[in-house]
């Protein structure tokens, strides 16, 4: 049977994984070379295994071979052989599996890379990765096996799962599956869970090689740190992508008009991406300057640990969330290897702290270094409070017997000043200089983007008189939007005097000669975007609920929407449609049709709700269908939402991908920052970084 | 190797770093801290699997019905409580409706209070519910499913017993049947309790 070899491809794996783990660990402890090469090659074994029972699985899902119980819970007929490969995430085995897989995928990677200078961290980045691997193939092998197959045994009332046969039993083969989730059915949801894993399961990476290089009293050199920057900025953007995926599901499917919630499963998410960032920044003090070295230790084993803490309480419904996944098993497991991963690096921290020394100190409080540790500050600091208000609920129901659940307002109001002043700093931070600076010479070079930013703010706050807190808002986003132009603006007009290039060459050459910078620039243009749509959300949002007639009009702001009519008819995948047909006016200048559904998937007996959308780059409308009269005939309810500026959340997040793709391409930029090192003690221009 | 030329040439901006935060009272602090989390994580692991709450003090909660009237669950002392779960778009609830409202029906003279939940649903279809089946107790909705999180219910229809004390007395799962409801609160009622 294939399911079989899938099965055995994973039990192999994790002996090898296990083998790995301990065999590298004492190579690498009694200094012996043949024990660490036989462990590399198992790791290296590890992927090309999984990747067969991934395909096993995947193909046992095409093919419906409802004999396997994962097959029957997540697939049907009446899904689209998309749908199907799709749903090897559809479901916490092969949820599990499809993790376990991309992370050895990752370590075989790292592993396949040249291992120069840093030979002696590779034992133990075998034995950290591998130890995490083991974990979770061994969950896949022993609690959540999604080859486990159907059974019927004698006397019983319900079917069981289990890998091999029971007693007393015959195999069970139901004729059909119960389907993928139907909220789980959309591109958003798709592309979600894969770009988070990879984001979650890469910082496996930057994780494994800290340690090593804490084991081996390597950490105070910056080797480890340089060659996991490429690898820390992969699964960061995989893990931002992730996070905006999701919203976009959120705000097409879940139908409440919003693409984030403060739920504490969006939350899990949101505190490894913090502490990442925050990693991200840090990382570069370390490299320019030696500072910040324990630092990045302590912001790497966070991120590693949170992004654990994430999936922990995801999966074992330790904190209600809306999202419903099914409990299982695996908490006590779970909670024993976060136990381990917690408690064994932090106390290998405390043992090596005294290797950890940093080259320089801050100098002064207007200088790049600060700007860059006030930064990291308000990144833990909101992580911080984010992590609280997500626990909250547990601890008062520890402490007092209640369970009190924090909502949005106490995430938004706590965390939206330090994110407003976190994007100040972030158009602030490239006029700073290293080391320090006259503070006159600070506010020369911010005149320019400040003048910009208020004459923008002005026409604004002159066409949008009602809403005095978007005018801040806006201020700040124009603020740091023109600091940013004007940064690579001054960055043209030095190539173009100075080499008379003309200016669509000289941006190229200036992004090309230093793409690590200017990547991040670009990043932080579409950070701006974001928080553009995120001011659209907070002070310009409007909605509506109204119950009209046939022919009738509902109003919003400056829209209007006609009804026509509604109409029931089988969909695909197995659902029941009812859809409504309005026409949109702005004025009384149609815009077009717009289509909100009610799905009813009868398998599944769930009802979702699909808004139809009219999208600018101003703003969308949004409508819902919420109810209908008897057959319809006569009245429909509509929620309507106009959500300005929307759109920018996703364009930013292409832009930011963008960023990313141009800060981490490959190129030696190595000799750059050992120069600026030497040369630290040379008084820097204010542009210098 | 990393070349770091300019260390060595001044010392003197380079003070020797002083690490008193983590003295070893600030470590034992970072242990305790994370035992302390891990502990709180391993007992909400504990609740979490232990499925809907079925013994103890029934969790308290305030609800709004969808007529405007008010009830809180602590306030009912002396009066046998019956707290149920559903929701309009559940078809299980609807094999129940009938049958919960004849029994309430039934009982309401004699000191026992129904309490529906409405979990997950849109006002518009719940309302229509409540008139289809002529639903005349109290019917409200789970503002952010408060009290489905309190009674760590899996889905709809589930229905709690609550005793005159203020006790839960179990839970039913999936639609009740004729006669269950009628036995469970016979039971109930022949409970003793001060001052009756």
């Amino acid at each position: 049977m294939l399911a079989d070899i899938g099965f055995f491809a994973v039990v192999i794996a994790f002996l090898l994984a296990a083998y790995a783990t301990v065999v590298s660990a004492f190579g690498g402890w009694r200094n012996r070379p043949a024990w660490v090469e036989s462990a590399r090659n198992a790791a290296l074994l590890v992927f090309p295994l999984l990747t067969v029972s991934v395909i096993v699985l995947v193909y046992a899902l095409l093919t419906l071979d409802f004999s396997l119980a994962y097959v029957a819970d997540v697939s049907s007929r009446a899904m689209s052989p998309f749908l199907r490969a799709t749903a090897l995430w559809g479901g916490q085995q092969g949820s599990i599996l499809f993790w376990a897989w991309l992370m050895s995928g990752f370590v075989a990677a790292v592993l396949l890379r040249k291992w120069r200078r840093d030979r002696d961290l590779m034992p133990y980045v075998i034995a950290v990765s591998m130890l995490t691997t083991a974990f979770f193939i061994g969950l896949v092998v022993f609690i959540t096996n999604p080859f486990a197959r159907l059974w019927h045994v004698f006397g019983a009332e319900d079917v069981t799962a289990a890998v091999f046969q029971p007693a007393n039993s015959m195999p069970y083969l139901p004729d059909d599956g119960k389907g993928l989730n139907p909220l789980l059915r959309h591109f958003g949801m798709i592309g979600h869970p894969p770009t988070t894993y990879v984001g979650f399961t890469g910082f496996v990476i930057p994780f494994a090689f800290a340690i090593a290089a804490l084991i081996t009293r390597k950490a105070n050199e910056d080797e480890w740190i340089r060659t996991t920057r490429r690898w820390t900025l992969v699964a960061w953007i995989f893990l931002t992508i992730g996070l905006i995926l999701g919203g976009r599901w959120a705000y097409d499917v879940l139908g409440w008009g919003g693409f984030w919630g403060w739920d504490p499963v969006e939350n899990a998410m949101l505190m490894p991406w913090l502490t990442g960032t925050a990693f991200l920044h840090s990382v570069m003090m370390t490299e320019k300057r030696g500072m910040l070295k324990m630092w990045n230790i302590v912001l790497i084993l966070l991120t590693y640990s949170l992004s654990l803490f994430g999936t922990f309480i995801t999966r074992t419904g330790v904190i209600g969330s809306v999202h419903a996944f099914g409990k299982t098993a695996m908490g006590p497991a779970f909670l024993i290897f976060i136990a381990v991963t917690f408690l064994g690096s932090v106390a290998l921290l405390f043992n090596r702290i005294k290797t950890l020394k940093a080259e320089h100190e801050v100098e002064s409080f207007v200088s790049r270094e600060a700007a860059f540790l006030l930064q990291n500050m308000l990144f833990l600091v909101i992580a911080v409070a984010v992590f609280w208000g997500t626990v909250f609920p547990l601890i008062s129901e520890a402490v007092t017997g209640t369970k009190i659940t924090v909502g949005p307002p106490f995430f938004r109001n706590v965390t939206g000043p330090m994110f407003l002043a976190l994007l100040v700093l972030m158009g602030m931070a490239p006029l700073f200089a290293w080391r320090r600076q006259p503070v006159r010479n600070l506010f020369r070079a911010m005149i320019a983007p400040l003048v910009a930013s208020l004459f923008i703010t002005a026409v604004w706050g002159y066409t949008h008189r009602m809403h005095p807190g978007s005018i801040v808002g806006l201020w700040m986003v124009a603020f740091v939007a023109s600091a940013m132009v004007y940064e690579f603006w001054k960055g043209v007009r030095a190539r173009m005097q100075s080499r008379q290039e003309n200016p669509l060459a000289a941006l190229a050459n200036l992004i090309g000669r230093n793409h690590r910078r200017y990547g991040g620039y670009i990043i932080h243009l579409g950070v701006i975007m974001i928080a553009l749509a995120f001011v659209g959300d907070a002070y310009f949002k409007q909605e509506t609920q109204g119950t009209t007639a046939i022919g009738e009009r509902l109003t919003l702001g400056n829209y209007s929407l006609q009804f026509n009519g509604l109409r029931g008819y089988p969909g695909s995948d197995g659902r029941e449609v009812v859809e409504a047909s309005l026409t949109l006016f702005e004025g009384e200048r149609r815009l077009g049709e717009l289509s909100p559904r009610r799905d009813f998937f009868i398998v599944q007996q769930q009802p979702t709700t699909i808004p139809a959308v009219y999208s600018t780059l101003g703003e969308d409308v949004y409508v819902l269908l919420v109810g209908w009269d008897g057959d319809g005939r006569s009245s429909s309810t509509f929620k309507v939402y106009i959500n300005p500026l929307i759109n920018w959340a996703w364009i930013g997040a292409v832009v930011m991908v963008l960023g990313t793709l141009i800060a981490a391409w490959p190129g030696d930029q190595r000799e750059a920052s050992y120069v600026l090192k030497a040369g630290a003690l040379q008084p820097q221009p204010a542009t210098g970084g | 190797m990393v070349e770091q030329p300019q260390l060595g040439a001044i010392p003197a901006l380079i003070p020797a770093p002083k690490r008193r935060w983590f003295s070893r009272g600030g470590r034992w602090l970072a242990y305790g801290v994370l035992i302390g989390l891990l502990s709180l994580f391993a007992w909400g692991l504990i609740k979490a699997n232990s499925g809907p709450v079925e013994s103890g003090m029934a969790p308290d909660f305030t609800i709004t019905g969808y007529d405007g009237r008010m009830v809180t669950l602590s306030q009912l002392r002396g009066q046998v409580v019956i707290v149920n779960f559903w929701a309009s778009w559940c078809p299980p609830c609807r094999e129940e409706a009938a049958y919960l409202e004849q029994t309430w029906r039934k009982y309401q003279d004699k000191g026992v209070v129904f309490i529906g939940v409405d979990w997950v649903d849109t006002e518009k279809e719940a309302l229509a519910y409540i008139k289809e089946f002529d639903i005349t107790y109290i019917n409200g909705p789970d503002v952010g499913t408060r009290i489905g999180e309190a009674y760590r219910i899996q889905g709809v229809p589930e229905t709690f017993f609550v005793a005159k004390n203020g006790e839960l007395r179990g839970v039913h799962i999936g639609p009740l049947k004729p006669p269950q409801l009628d036995q469970k609160i016979d039971e109930l009622l022949a409970e003793p309790y001060p001052g009756q």
